[in-house]
């Protein structure tokens, strides 16, 4: 489970094409180097002072917790979760929505660092990258376990099985999700492994690879919406603002999880973080909480003012259909958190206190969670296309399991950031390793490119 | 020393970890010890040749035998040259008294438990095709007035959005124009349902159970064969019966005639005078699914 | 630098527009196959137009039925009543629930002339050709009968094979024709309302 999470790209800036010229100093990229890197950082994984043993034996734990109540899903099947013939997806691929926009929303670091030549951005946007490849950890895990047969998982392999590849929208997603999780393994791999040998990055083997992942965090998204948008029988999706609002929400969830995470690091690491980042993020959520508050309330309108079939979905969510109003609380919720969250954005005061723009962030990204994950998925279903009110709640089994998917993920990102920050602040290099019991050395500068 | 007692906990944390692990991952046990290697590298239904079918279809049976103690015929009978299968209904004598949907509960060897059967009957207000205000639960004696009954099952779209979002192809049109599921290569991802705007899929939150006594034998791979827990599956209209020639179980039990089964590529057959001289509608047009399932009203 | 996404988006919007394409142009059905010579759809003849059930089961527990001819070629019928009310020794206790037709409306009153119904044209008929008799108000439903979209065909959809279809008055009771309300076999019942949420295990 701890494994490095940057073992795959990196091979390609080792074998595959001559080694990038070295511009200053540092060792020469080899196989033996390759595999020294691969085994310090996995040493790093390892190794910690006490938080990080507690908070990765809690995270350990809940993993372990959800790997059980999966067990038994898939013994007994899924009649252990609160789906149904009417209701047939849930919390897991409502979880699965949300974390695909996390995973693309995480690209608004790198998109001021590349496209807007942000310096200080530049010093961070790993984390963001690492953020990425969490994320998809995260889809990954939540696809599988909504899974009826998890061990036909090979009939979706190209050549292996049969692959509806163009057709099925769920073929693209697997497409745009392995892909993108290659480029960011790429990226961050080949720009630790490179810091790892203290020389400085050759530009052709990430840079291009940025770009790629700008355009692609997008397609990711886009095709995750087209996965639900292209359905004619479900008004509640077949909106052409589907893509677009999910782009927004992305980078929404992605930017305030980004917030509080520097906030965190800014604590637990000695890597120096500027405050730049933050405030550039922190400009970017003004514009897009608004937004698809704005995009919410067309959406609403469109429907509620028109009446007929495609109303009903909408006043199920946000007010209740023929006595069932399951949703109607965390819709509201939801709505009083993104409203309450763009309102602390705009008060100057956000600027200053880091304290009041993290609340602000958590806020916006509960909202998004509720209303991008179930208020999305459950009023597709809700009522039935037969126009049945058949409502769903999550089970204990889906609760669960969920939790050691979410577990499961932060390991992930906790591995990848000790790694690349232990990296970054020089604690790992070719030339030694400094466990982290003793005290941090002191933060060198990064490399500006 | 400090370095020594610090490794060693590691390691202790590391098999700990393992350990709880297997543990946690313990009741997977039972959902691979009823799983061969050769079902588990069963190829798709398309790509069977002869002989593997062959030997795929007696392996089957063997099996299903086994479980009820009852010889069990497994077929698969091609798709019959030249046929084009269709279904309509007529709206004016349906009575909605679900002898279809108990038909096709106990043809199709449905789970007993949820009572799970391909069709789903609406009562309808008479004047209005909403289905918002119809309702699939009525338990009163019927017909009622003012109302009338709208039985819905797999429309077998000529395009099929089912078809069309699976991502493994486990699920596709025949020539003869029935959607059909490979129960065997199905992942269980359940898009087809979402896509569906016919409710017509099912998916199996469980394993079926139906008792030994009640199984029907007349099986066919593709359709009624007792499915594996965690697949879809969907109304064929009975092609185990179709494809030699029988009518559809729902049709032999319909105890009003309202429904009529038939080729839609003989000019001949009434399926297709129905359609010629009746003004027959399919459902959710607009969605250009366009069905093979057509309903009328006489009057 | 060529961006990823546009040949993307571009290559989805064509992919899916082709597939979507191909798939709502309607396809006229082939003809058939082999033109085999359709086979008469065979009516089934129920019991009840010629004989009557009792109450009574013989030595091996059947039914016993009794011809309509066992009485009305041999006993000199009443003159016609003009509703079932006035039947005071035989065919008591009918319903009669079918428009504002008259027992002569169908009926012969005449009992020696044989044939014991008629058409409204006076032409006698035997019971066994009540089709004719129902079909001369009921011509709509005459022709889908007879074109296989009324009574229900049983056995078999393939023309060239045997087929049955019901009698009028195999579903129809010819007095009181309207179907009888029936309490409907069960609804299907959604899984999760057999289990309740959450779940525990």
């Amino acid at each position: 489970m701890s494994r490095s999470p940057s073992s795959a790209p990196p091979e390609s800036s080792t074998s595959s094409g001559p080694p990038p010229p070295s511009t200053r100093g540092g060792h020469q990229p080899d196989a033996p180097s390759y595999f020294l890197f691969l085994w310090r950082a996995f040493r790093t994984a390892f190794d910690g002072r006490w938080p990080y043993y507690a908070w990765m034996t809690l995270l350990t734990i809940c993993a372990l917790i959800g790997a059980n109540a999966w067990a038994h899903q898939v013994a007994d099947g899924l009649v252990r979760t609160g789906m149904s013939d009417h209701v047939s997806w849930g919390f897991y691929i409502a979880n699965f929505t949300f974390s695909v926009g996390l995973a693309a929303g995480a690209v608004m670091m790198v998109i001021p660092a590349y496209l807007y030549d942000d310096h200080e951005m530049h010093d961070v946007v790993i984390i963001g990258e690492m953020l990425a490849i969490a994320a998809i950890v995260w889809c990954l895990g939540f696809v599988i376990v909504d899974m009826g047969r998890p061990d036909r998982l090979w009939h979706m392999l190209p050549g292996l099985g049969r692959f509806n590849f163009p057709r099925s929208m769920l073929t693209w997603d697997v497409v745009v999700l392995s892909g993108y999780l290659v480029i960011n393994l790429h990226i961050t791999g080949y720009l630790l492994y490179m810091r790892f040998l203290g020389r400085r990055p050759a530009k052709r083997w990430y840079v291009p690879f940025v770009f790629v992942s700008i355009g692609w965090a997008v397609s990711v998204h886009a095709v995750t919406a087209f996965l639900y948008a292209g359905l004619g029988g479900r008004p509640f999706w077949n909106s052409a603002l589907l893509a677009p609002r999910f782009i927004v929400t992305a980078f929404v969830a992605g930017p305030a999880f980004i917030i509080v995470l520097l906030e965190v690091l800014r604590r637990v690491s000695s890597y120096r973080i500027g405050l730049g980042p933050t405030r550039t993020l922190h400009q970017i959520m003004k514009v897009t909480v608004a937004a698809n508050l704005f995009m919410f309330a067309s959406e609403v309108f469109t429907s509620l003012y028109a009446g007929g079939a495609h109303a009903s979905a909408v006043q199920y969510l946000l007010f209740g259909l023929h006595g069932k109003s399951g949703l109607v609380p965390w819709m509201w919720t939801a709505i009083v958190m993104n409203v309450a969250s763009i309102i602390i954005l705009l008060l100057p005061r956000s600027h200053q206190d880091g304290r009041l723009l993290a609340f602000a962030c958590v806020l916006a990204f509960i909202g998004v969670w509720i209303e991008k994950g179930m208020g999305l998925i459950v009023p597709g279903f809700v009522p039935s296309t037969l126009h049945e009110l058949v409502e769903y709640t999550p089970s204990w089994t889906e609760w669960r399991v969920s939790l050691g998917v979410a577990a499961a993920g932060l390991i992930v990102l906790t591995v990848a950031l000790k790694i690349a920050l232990a990296v970054l602040t020089g604690r790992v290099t070719i030339e030694g390793y400094v466990p982290s019991i003793r005290p941090p050395a002191p933060a060198r500068e990064v490399a500006a490119e | 020393m400090d370095k020594l007692k610090r490794r060693s906990l590691k390691v202790l944390g590391a098999s700990l970890g393992a350990g709880a692990f297997a543990v946690a991952m313990e009741p997977l046990r039972a959902f691979t010890a009823g799983l061969t290697l050769d079902q588990f590298l069963r190829s798709h239904f398309r790509e069977l040749d002869p002989e593997e079918l062959k030997d795929l279809l007696s392996r089957l049976e063997q099996e299903a035998s086994e479980k009820i103690g009852r010889p069990v015929t497994m077929r698969a009978d091609p798709p019959i040259e030249g046929v084009q299968f269709g279904y309509a209904l007529n709206l004016s004598v349906c009575v909605g008294c679900r002898k279809c949907a108990e038909a096709c509960h106990i043809e199709n060897n449905h789970d007993r438990a949820t009572n799970n059967s391909y069709i789903r009957v609406l009562e309808m207000d008479q004047g209005s095709l909403d289905l918002e205000r119809g309702n699939a639960d009525y338990d009163h004696p019927v017909p009622q007035p003012g109302k009338y009954y709208l039985p819905i099952q797999c429309q077998q779209c000529e395009n099929p959005p089912c078809v069309k979002v699976c991502p493994v192809e486990a699920t596709w049109k025949e020539p003869d124009g029935i959607v059909v599921v490979d129960y065997d290569w199905c992942i269980g991802c359940r898009y087809c349902e979402a896509a569906c705007p016919y409710h017509a899929r099912r998916f199996n939150w469980t394993a079926p159970v139906v008792p030994p006594a009640e199984v029907n034998t007349d099986q066919g791979y593709l359709s009624n064969r007792i499915r594996p827990q965690g697949v879809m599956e969907k109304c064929t209209f009975c092609l185990h019966r179709t494809r030699r020639g029988e009518m559809p179980a729902c049709l032999e039990a319909c105890p009003t005639g309202a429904r009529v089964f038939g080729d839609l590529a003989d000019e001949n057959s009434p399926i297709r005078w129905v359609l010629a001289n009746k003004r027959v509608f399919v459902l959710k047009e607009e969605l250009g699914t366009r069905p093979r399932f057509f309903y009328f009203f006489d009057k | 630098m060529p961006h990823p996404t546009t040949r993307t988006l571009a290559w989805l919007a064509v992919a899916s527009s082709l597939v979507a394409c191909k798939e709502d142009v309607p396809q006229a059905w082939a003809a058939p196959a082999s033109a085999s010579q359709p086979l008469p759809i065979e009516v089934r003849q129920p019991l009840k137009l010629t004989s009557i059930e009792t109450h009574e089961r013989d030595s091996l527990g059947r039914p016993v039925r009794i011809a309509c001819t066992t009485c009305h070629s041999l006993k000199t019928t009443a003159p016609m009543p003009t509703s079932p009310a006035d039947l005071d020794e035989f065919h008591q206790g009918l319903t009669f629930r079918h428009g504002s037709l008259a027992c002569a409306s169908c009926h012969v009153a005449e009992p020696e002339s044989g044939p014991l119904l008629h058409l409204a044209d006076g032409q006698r008929l035997p019971t066994s050709q009540a089709l004719r008799l129902c079909a001369q108000c009921h011509g709509p439903q005459y022709r889908d009968f007879e074109k296989g979209a009324h009574g229900g065909l049983e056995g078999s959809w393939d023309d060239g094979a045997v087929r049955t279809k019901n009698h009028c008055v195999d579903c129809h009771d010819s007095h009181a024709p309207a179907i009888p309300k029936v309490i409907p076999a069960a609804p299907p019942r959604a899984r999760d309302s057999a289990e309740g949420t959450p779940d525990h295990g």
